[in-house]
C-alpha cells in the first residue's frame, strides 16, 4: 500500500507538483487525502480538475478508511462548478465547505483541495469560490480571495519550532531516586535520567507504568503504583518476532521498543484520537525527518520516523495519557530523539488495537 | 420625537416579536454594512456585495441587536471601509467595522454607545530582526495599515517611517503583502492582530506591542437616524445581561490590553 501513495510534505511536494512532472496521458488523478499529520496522494479515475475535485470530495474509500486515511472535507459538500483558464481552476463549491469554525479543519481541508487541483497537469493555482462566492478571512492564515498555488499552503514557516518553557529543576530526593531506578530497571526510564528529582520526566515514566499495568493513569507514585512496582518484571514483547522492533499498543497507549526478545524501552505515547485512529497493522519505518511540518495541519513535529502514509512517531509539547492527536504517535520530548536514532528506515512497527 | 423612540425601544425588548419593529431601509429588516475580513470580528464569503455567510463578534452582536428589536437581519459588504463613514448615501441602516468613535467622524455619521474599547497593535512579518520594541525601530521598517484607519494615522503622525508606508484598502491586500514581505509590520486594531495570530501562529511573527488609543468600537448611523436610540437600548440589554462578555470571549479571548505599550 504505501508503494502507491505519495506523501507530501513540503520537500515532496515542491518536487512532484510542476505539471511537466505529471503523467501526460494520465488515466487518473490524483487526490490529496489525509493521514496522520500528512497529505497522502490516492488515485481515482479520470483526467480533469472535476474529476479530481469529485473524487476529493467524494472522500476516502472504505479500504482507506480502515488505513486511518480521512479528508477534513464535509461529506456531502457539493461541487457547483469548476473551469480552468490560463492555468488557473476555478473551483465554486457549495457552503458546506465552509461549515464549522475549527481553524486545523478549515485550513486542511483549503490545503486537500489546492493540493488536488494543482496536480491535475497545466493548473497551476486555484481560485476558489464558495457558493459563488470569495471567501473573506475565513481559512486562518490562507488569502482565499486571491489564486492559492501549491505552496501557498504547503510552504512550512521560516521559523523554528517554540523552544519548550524552561523548567525550574526540583531539589533531588533519596525517595525520587529510587522510584526512577526502579522505573529505569523495568525500562521505562532510561539509566542516565536517574537524578532524583521529580518532574515531568517521572510523572510519565510512571504513567507509562501505570498504563501497562492497568492503574489509573494520573503519574503519581501512590500506594497501589508503588505496590505494584515492587512486584512488577519487565514488559514483554506481545508478539513474536525477532532483531530491533517497535510495538505500538493502542489500548494501552504504549510504544514497545524491543530488540530481540528483550523491551528495551516502554514508552509513554499518544497516539490518534477517535475518527484520526492509528492505523493498526504491520509497517515499516520508511522516511526520517528530524523536523517536519505539518502540511495540513501546520504544525512542527520534531523527530518523525514515518511509518505508514503520513503517520510518524514524532516529538509533540503534550502527551496526554489518552489518544489525542491526528493519527501520529506523539513522543514526548526527552524519549523523542532516543527513538529516532533507534528507529533506521526499515525498522518494523506493528500496531496492535488489543494487548491484552 | 426621541421620546417616541425611546417607547419603541422599549415596547421591543419587552416584546420582541409583536411590537411594532422601528422604521429601516427595508421593512421587517436591520441591513447591516460590514468591511470583511477582520479576525474575530467578521470573516466570511461575499458575492459582490451580497454576504453568503458571515461569522465573528460584530456578526452576532448585529443579529443580537435585530433580535431584541423584532426586526430579521441581513448584512452587505462594502469593498473599503470608507465607505462605511457616509451612511447617507447606503441602502443599510447601520455600519459595524471596528468603527472608532472620533470627534472627526461625528460630524458625519451618529454613533451608537461603544460596545468595545481597545488599542492599536503591531503585528510584525515572519523573519523581521531585530524584532522592533519601539515606535523608533518601527520608523526603519516598511510600515502598514488600512487605509482611512486609526493605524493610517498612527503610521503617519507617530511612527513617521523614514521609508514609505504602505496604504491599502483591506486587510485581505494587507496580509498579502505582509506575506509577500512587501510589509514589514502592520498598525491595526489589537484585537484583531491578535485574533489573526492566534487563528495561524505559524504564518505571523510576534505581535511586538500595542500603541494605547482606548479607541470605543461603536455602530455608525447616518446622522439623524430614527434606530439610534432602540439600538442604543438593545446594546444596553446586551451588555447587561452578559451576553456581549460572552461574545467577547467566544471570538476574541485574549486581553490585548496586557500587551507591552510601544513608546
Amino acid at each position: 500500500m504505501p508503494a502507491r501513495l505519495c506523501v507530501a510534505a513540503a520537500l515532496c511536494a515542491a518536487v512532484v507538483l510542476p505539471p511537466a512532472a505529471a503523467a501526460p496521458r494520465a488515466a487518473t488523478v490524483k487526490v490529496a487525502l489525509l493521514q496522520g499529520e500528512q497529505v497522502v496522494y490516492v488515485d481515482r479515475p479520470g483526467s480533469t480538475v472535476a474529476a479530481a475535485v469529485r473524487g476529493l470530495l467524494a472522500g476516502p474509500t472504505a479500504t482507506e478508511k480502515t488505513q486511518g486515511i480521512k479528508s477534513q472535507l464535509p461529506a456531502g459538500t457539493p461541487l457547483r462548478g469548476v473551469s480552468v483558464r490560463g492555468g488557473v481552476a476555478t473551483i465554486d463549491v457549495g457552503i458546506k465547505f465552509a461549515s464549522g469554525s475549527r481553524a486545523e479543519s478549515l485550513t486542511a481541508r483549503v490545503a486537500q483541495l489546492v493540493l488536488t487541483a494543482t496536480r491535475v497537469p497545466n493548473v497551476r493555482s486555484v481560485r476558489l469560490l464558495v457558493k459563488g462566492g470569495t471567501p473573506l478571512g475565513l481559512f486562518p492564515g490562507i488569502l482565499a480571495s486571491f489564486p492559492l498555488t501549491a505552496k501557498n499552503v504547503t510552504a512550512p514557516p521560516r521559523m523554528p519550532p517554540p523552544a519548550p518553557a524552561p523548567q525550574q529543576p526540583k531539589p533531588p530526593s533519596a525517595a525520587t531516586r529510587a522510584l526512577q531506578q526502579r522505573l529505569a530497571d523495568l525500562g521505562y526510564m532510561r539509566a542516565d535520567e536517574v537524578d532524583g528529582r521529580p518532574g515531568p520526566r517521572t510523572t510519565s515514566a510512571v504513567v507509562a507504568f501505570q498504563k501497562w499495568s492497568g492503574l489509573a493513569r494520573d503519574g503519581v507514585a501512590g500506594p497501589a503504583t508503588r505496590a505494584a512496582l515492587s512486584s512488577a518484571t519487565r514488559p514483554a514483547p506481545t508478539r513474536p518476532g525477532t532483531g530491533r522492533r517497535v510495538e505500538v499498543l493502542l489500548d494501552r497507549q504504549l510504544a514497545l521498543v524491543i530488540d530481540g526478545a528483550r523491551v528495551t524501552r516502554t514508552l509513554d505515547v499518544s497516539s490518534g484520537k477517535p475518527g484520526y485512529d492509528t492505523p493498526a497493522g504491520s509497517w515499516k519505518v520508511f522516511r526520517k525527518e528530524v523536523r517536519s511540518w505539518s502540511v495540513p495541519y501546520k504544525v512542527w513535529l520534531p523527530w518523525a520516523s514515518y511509518f505508514v502514509g503520513g503517520v510518524a512517531f514524532h516529538e509533540y509539547p503534550e502527551v496526554p495519557p489518552t489518544a489525542a492527536s491526528h493519527g501520529c504517535v506523539r513522543v514526548p520530548r526527552w524519549d523523542a530523539q532516543w527513538l529516532y536514532t533507534q528507529t533506521p528506515t526499515g525498522t518494523p512497527v506493528t500496531v496492535i488495537g488489543r494487548s491484552r | 420625537m426621541r421620546a417616541l423612540a425611546v417607547t419603541v425601544a422599549i415596547a421591543a425588548l419587552a416584546l420582541p416579536a409583536s411590537a411594532a419593529p422601528p422604521p429601516t431601509k427595508k421593512p421587517g429588516v436591520l441591513t447591516v454594512a460590514l468591511e470583511m475580513p477582520s479576525a474575530g470580528f467578521q470573516v466570511g464569503i461575499v458575492r459582490g456585495r451580497t454576504v453568503i455567510l458571515a461569522r465573528g463578534l460584530e456578526i452576532d452582536l448585529a443579529a443580537q441587536v435585530a433580535k431584541r428589536l423584532g426586526l430579521r437581519v441581513r448584512y452587505l459588504n462594502e469593498p473599503a471601509f470608507s465607505k462605511l463613514l457616509k451612511p447617507g448615501l447606503g441602502d443599510w441602516d447601520l455600519a459595524v467595522a471596528q468603527i472608532s468613535v472620533t470627534p472627526d467622524r461625528s460630524t458625519k455619521v451618529d454613533f451608537s454607545t461603544p460596545y468595545l474599547e481597545a488599542d492599536q497593535g503591531v503585528l510584525v512579518r515572519v523573519g523581521v530582526k531585530p524584532v522592533p520594541r519601539s515606535l523608533a525601530a518601527l520608523r526603519k521598517l516598511v510600515v502598514c495599515a488600512k487605509r482611512g484607519t486609526t493605524g493610517a494615522g498612527i503610521v503617519t503622525s507617530r511612527i513617521k517611517p523614514t521609508r514609505k508606508p504602505l496604504f491599502v484598502a483591506n486587510l485581505s491586500v494587507l496580509l498579502y503583502d505582509l506575506f509577500a514581505k512587501r510589509c514589514d509590520a502592520v498598525v491595526l486594531d489589537a484585537p484583531t492582530l491578535a485574533a489573526l495570530r492566534r487563528e495561524a501562529p505559524d504564518r505571523y511573527g510576534p505581535l511586538v506591542g500595542r500603541i494605547p488609543t482606548r479607541e470605543r468600537y461603536a455602530m455608525a448611523f447616518e446622522q439623524g437616524s430614527p434606530l439610534r436610540t432602540p439600538v442604543n437600548a438593545a446594546l444596553k440589554a446586551i451588555a447587561r445581561d452578559g451576553t456581549l462578555a460572552r461574545l467577547r470571549q467566544r471570538w476574541l479571548g485574549a486581553d490585548t490590553a496586557k500587551l507591552p505599550v510601544l513608546r
